[in-house]
């Protein structure tokens, strides 16, 4: 039990946060209920997936600046596949959007390891002709979506053996998101990908030498960023109904929510859980300060001070144990 | 003297019941998602004026920073969640946020989207005619340069949809001028000193135009004009009260403001207040049409002239109030302070 905290500590102390700002947010506001956690969690859902694919790759040793910009694209392509078209014509699109961030992301690696160019120049360039793309695709907000898409993140799913009252704290889209995430990541995980991907984070070299393909695990940690990437652009379809071209603020959000997690960007360090449970506590606070009709121009600062004595006073609790 | 104190005392106790009847009883929601453009500025400034001129608003909340149509739904949905009694909104998409404002009509909110229509029917819309906007701008240059020659048309933000719709009129008005052609199309994503940069880059490749048309970011433009020595074509612009400022001292420039006032955001919150308190509109849609200022006719110059406001922040439009729709007054909004702040 000692050790299982001591492993996710970080883990814990930001669960342990999150419950606090929900006590916050009770206090605030005595009404908030089943059906505002459903719109948090619908607004959690495109920062989750933009931070899962950017925990994969920091935890790789890299780090992906095209990952709003993949979204956005991604995002307009399923928009603008599915206008018009029919319901059945959706079960095509969506795997064929994952397909294809799961391909970009590949290129994304791919470029990195044969040109040797600096992950953050590659990703960077990349940002821009994902974001020309984006504007090829679609000049400006449109496209359409398959009502039954839209309806997997709207309200609660029934589940036999559990009360209402409880059930209504199940959102859909918690749902939805947990099981996209657990699909590919439990695997991952468990996986030599999995090892390998930390492995070359933490130490390219040693791994090398110890038999580890880093080029090629280089590029799957991309790929399956890639393919988060357009989870999250297909999500932002499903909560808006249509694609947009210019990128959100995803990119920032996501290394925010990495660093807030627990990953060390240094890579080889962290896993998913913590950037998760980051992003609730990230949308949770913006909530917080519209509840309490904070000047809007104060929120920003706001935000940011919390992120800075978080990171710090958890690196200082690190630290503190190591020593001891 | 007694007599004066008795009068005085019945002008407190009116004023006292005056005030009792306008009882700060509803708390108004404001989402927009483009912060730190002095036209979105001007319109939160005119949404806190109004709700503080109003006497009816007791406190406002407002979710005011850049994000996408995914981040309005959030702020939306936080809105609903504070249980605010009507929503001001500035929409990222036209589309993008219909779910977020119809659970925000179920409800019982009252939603007013200022300066760009929403496809949700159930919510009000009080908005610049951005189509007319463009139209209006391009045909009066399109005159001016003699129906003919090379426009440099300066767009919005790509994607955007004030900047489509505006793109519809300019290519209205370019279709009844056949000879008049697009020398360069760029997008200054309604930033200064994006537009000011790609216009010195045009000026930089020698090759000449006749007239320059923008979205809005027009007092850099000028400037670059006359600092480059450049020709002095006819410049298009917004009522900024920098451009508007230029049209009426810079020597040898034509020019016209077509307004686009971002007071629109106070008329949103008294359209919302009139529904709150039961008076509702005959349309669910209420247009407010652009007039063009231009300081070629004399009758123009005067319009210019009237207009010109050199104690507002030059990205700010001059039209800081709209008839019928705002009581505030110029210090109010100029001092940008909501009800409790």
């Amino acid at each position: 039990m000692t050790r299982l905290l001591r492993n996710n500590g970080w883990v814990v102390g930001l669960s342990i946060l999150l419950v606090v700002l929900f006590v916050a947010t009770r206090i605030i506001q005595p009404q908030y209920g089943a059906g505002d956690f459903g719109s948090l969690v619908r607004a959690v859902l495109p920062y989750a997936f933009a931070v899962a694919a950017q925990t994969v790759v920091v935890i790789a040793g890299g780090i992906d600046l095209s990952v709003a910009a993949m979204m956005a694209l991604t995002s307009v392509t399923a928009a603008s596949m599915m206008a018009g078209a029919s319901e059945e014509y959706a079960l095509f699109v969506v795997p064929f959007v994952l397909a294809m961030g799961f391909t970009l992301g590949a290129v994304n690696g791919l470029l990195i390891v044969v040109t040797r160019v600096p992950d953050i120049v590659v990703t960077l360039a990349t940002l821009f002709i994902l974001q020309g793309a984006a504007l090829l695709v679609l000049d400006a907000p449109g496209g359409g979506i398959a009502e039954w898409l839209k309806n997997l993140i709207v309200g609660t799913v029934p589940i036999s053996g559990i009360p209402d009252t409880i059930d209504a704290w199940i959102p859909k889209a918690l749902l939805l998101l947990g099981v996209l995430l657990c699909i590919v990541w439990i695997p991952l995980r468990r996986s030599r990908l999995g090892l390998s991907i930390y492995a070359i984070g933490s130490n390219q070299l040693a791994a090398f030498r110890s038999g580890v393909p880093v080029a090629r695990t280089k590029i799957m940690a991309y790929a399956i960023a890639g393919l988060f990437a357009a989870m999250g652009g297909i999500s932002l379809t499903m909560s808006t109904g249509i694609g947009a071209p210019i990128p959100g603020p995803y990119l920032l959000a996501s290394v925010a929510a990495v660093v807030l997690g627990g990953v060390a960007l240094g890579g080889g360090k962290g896993g998913l859980l913590g950037p998760i449970i980051a992003v609730f506590v990230l949308r949770l606070l913006r909530t917080d300060l519209t509840l309490l009709a904070i000047d809007p121009n104060v929120t920003a600062i706001v935000e940011g001070t919390i992120m800075v004595v978080v990171v710090m006073f958890g690196a200082f609790i690190t630290m503190r144990s190591r020593s001891s | 003297m007694k007599k004066l104190t008795r009068i005085g005392l019945a002008a407190i106790g009116a004023t006292m019941l005056a005030s009792a009847g306008y009882a700060q009883e509803y708390t108004i929601g404001v989402s927009n998602t483009v912060q730190g453009n002095g036209w979105r500025e001007e319109m939160i400034c005119a949404i806190k004026a109004q709700a503080l001129a109003s006497g009816k608003v007791a406190k406002l909340n407002i979710a005011h920073r850049n994000t996408d149509a995914a981040g309005q739904l959030e702020d939306l949905r936080n809105l609903i969640s504070a249980k605010v009694n009507a929503i001001v909104v500035n929409p990222a998409d036209p589309a993008g946020i219909q779910a977020a404002l119809k659970e925000a009509t179920d409800a019982g909110i009252v939603v007013v989207a200022v300066d760009q229509a929403v496809t949700e029917p159930s919510a009000y819309i009080i908005s610049n005619n951005q189509e007319q906007y463009a139209y209006l701008g391009a045909k009066w240059l399109f005159e001016t340069m003699g129906g003919k020659g090379s426009v440099v048309y300066m767009r919005g933000a790509a994607g955007a949809s004030a900047d489509s719709d505006r793109d519809k009129g300019f290519k209205k008005a370019l279709a009844e001028f056949p000879d008049v052609k697009v020398a360069q199309e760029v997008f200054t994503g309604w930033q200064q000193d994006q537009g000011k940069q790609q216009i010195l880059d045009y000026i930089a490749t020698g090759v000449p135009f006749d007239g320059i048309w923008t979205s809005g970011i027009d007092n850099v433009i000028v400037d670059a004009l006359v600092e480059s020595q450049a020709k002095l074509v006819p410049v298009v612009g917004a009522d900024n009260a920098g451009f508007v400022g230029q049209l009426n001292s810079v020597a040898g420039l034509k020019g016209a403001a077509v307004t686009n006032p971002g007071s629109i955001g106070g008329a949103g919150v008294t359209l919302a207040l009139q529904i709150l308190e039961g008076k509702k509109p005959a349309q669910q849609t209420v247009l407010v049409e652009p007039a063009l200022w231009e300081n070629v006719t004399d009758a123009g110059k005067e319009q210019l002239k009237a207009a010109a406001d050199p104690s507002l922040s030059p990205e700010w439009p001059v039209s800081i109030s709209i008839n019928d729709w705002t009581s505030y007054t110029k210090d109010q909004i100029v001092a940008c302070k909501g009800p409790g702040e």
